[in-house]
């Protein structure tokens, strides 16, 4: 079986109880490398000409760095709060496709590779009403009773038999004459 | 060691040949491996002799605006600082020693910096959190006892659940202090001067909400009931039914199976009054009372394992409120 196929599963974790008093954006830092000359860069250039001071505006918490270097294909590096670093490669995508991968990476919690969830919601403490045990419905009057006792021992679903059925007719008999 | 680690990059990156990502293209040329081998060879050896290579602070980088990052700070964390004292309560001791030193090395004679440290601000940030997470337990859990409350404050405030929030909201990088990483009390003594700095930019009601945003939530999905070790829970349980006239309390052997097997289990409830206070099973019936008693005090505590969740989102008023009460506030923030 080929495993790299399937994805791992796991339980949904967001880093530091995220949101249950606070939502943080996760990722701080955004750094974008790229050519001033080459074509590989042509997407990036077209980004940071178009849609780059908008993503700054609509992302504050987001310290984006712009750094031109000559003849070197272009990159992005995303940093996160909890100390991953992502390093992404940009060469000869366009602008919408690296402003898609800009709002993936900053709705991410870090460098995490994708799981399967096994369920939507994972919680500490699975049982409320605490496990289930042999005594959890037993009727206390049981207590004081010596088995094997004749009463509680018996069958509870005996079928009808030929005697009872002879005698239920003989009764019905009975009673239909009477009327 | 610098100069080895911009080898390997040029050796990576200039290279055009080498893709990381399409494997199929790669034709890499035939001194590349030796290169590298070399590269790592004199890396490791470096390491044997110096140790492990120090992890380069994030401020040594070239791109790197501590303007930007303060300001971005402040907006992830969605709360208005004053920026001198947000930054201000980035500063450590160790760091203006550090500089002075540095200025001193190189001949200046009154060396100046300009910049003062946290330990001010560090102060009222920890007056507030006591203030504040000592009357949130108060009104999260009116039923316990006041040393469970502290045992509960003693850990939230513990350095170790603080260094983790720290870290959380992304101060490592932006701390100035002698070492780095930092160590952990520079961590946490800049988390409360953060909040000390929150109190005197936006205000009481930002800075406590802060608190209950950031540290009291750290006690969602903890149970309290582990983070308080009762020396003696029969005598307490003795004396709590006292107090409230419950009735003398009375371990009863309720069920019991398996005797004299390796898999015994009885199982012990406590009644007062003949009402059954709490259960509990064991192996023998020494464990099986000592867990029926423990039972039956987080039912008198109201934390047993279906409390409602701790609300928070609970209004900072109501629980300002509560300090406002002098005498409420005496006797929650004394003899902490």
């Amino acid at each position: 079986m080929n495993h790299s196929q399937f994805l791992i599963s796991g339980f949904l974790r967001p880093p530091f109880y995220n949101g249950v008093g606070r939502q943080i954006n996760q990722l701080q830092r955004l750094t974008i490398k790229f050519c001033k000359s080459h074509g590989g860069s042509k997407g990036m250039r077209d980004f940071i000409e178009n849609h780059l001071v908008n993503y700054a505006k609509e992302n504050q918490s987001v310290v984006v760095y712009v750094k031109p270097r000559r003849h070197r294909s272009p990159v992005i590096v995303a940093e996160y709060l909890n100390g991953d670093r992502r390093w992404m490669s940009a060469q000869n995508r366009n602008h919408e496709e690296i402003l898609k991968w800009l709002s993936l990476l900053s709705l991410q919690a870090g460098d995490t590779e994708p799981i399967r969830y096994r369920k939507n919601w994972h919680t500490d403490c699975p049982s409320i009403q605490g496990p289930w045990t042999p005594f959890t419905h037993k009727n206390p009057a049981f207590n004081n009773i010596a088995f094997p006792d004749k009463e509680l021992g018996k069958q509870l679903n005996m079928p009808e038999t030929a005697t009872e059925k002879l005698l239920r007719l003989v009764q019905e008999q009975k009673n239909t004459k009477n009327e | 060691m610098t100069l080895l680690r911009i080898a390997s990059r040029a050796v990576l990156t200039l290279h055009p040949t080498i893709s990381l990502l399409n494997q199929q293209k790669a034709n890499v040329a035939r001194w590349v491996r030796p290169t590298l081998m070399e590269i790592r060879a004199r890396k490791k050896k470096l390491e044997i002799k110096n140790g492990p290579q120090k992890e380069s602070p994030r401020s040594n980088f070239i791109e790197w605006n501590y303007d930007a990052e303060i300001y971005a700070f402040g907006i992830r964390l969605k709360e208005k600082f004053n920026y001198t004292l947000l930054q201000q309560a980035f500063v450590d001791r160790s760091y203006i020693v550090q500089e002075e030193m540095k200025q001193r090395s190189v001949g200046v004679e009154n060396p100046s910096l300009n910049l003062s440290d946290n330990s001010a601000l560090a102060k009222k940030g920890e007056e507030l959190i006591t203030e504040f997470v000592i009357s949130f337990l108060n009104l999260s859990l009116p039923k316990f006892p006041r040393d469970g409350i502290k045992a509960i404050y003693r850990h939230l405030v513990s350095d170790e659940v603080l260094l983790k929030v720290s870290q959380s909201i992304g101060t490592k990088d932006l701390i100035l202090s002698s070492n780095y990483p930092p160590m952990n009390d520079v961590y946490v003594a800049t988390l409360k001067a953060i909040i000390g700095a929150l109190f005197e930019s936006s205000g009481e009601a930002r800075a406590y909400e802060f608190i209950r945003d950031f540290i009291c939530t750290q006690l969602n999905q903890v149970d309290v009931n582990e983070l308080w070790k009762i020396e003696n829970p029969m005598e307490l349980l003795k004396e709590i039914c006292k107090d409230k006239k419950l009735g003398e309390p009375e371990p009863r052997l309720i069920n019991n199976a398996g005797q004299n097997t390796i898999l015994a289990v009885h199982y012990v409830g406590i009644y007062a009054n003949k009402k059954q206070l709490g259960t509990g099973f064991g192996e023998n019936i020494q464990i099986a009372k000592e867990e029926a008693v423990k039972d039956s005090l987080r039912t008198l505590f109201q934390t047993n394992n279906n409390m409602k969740p701790f609300n928070f989102r609970m209004p900072v008023e109501k629980v300002a409120n509560l300090l406002k009460k002098p005498a409420l506030a005496a006797a929650s923030v004394d003899n902490i």
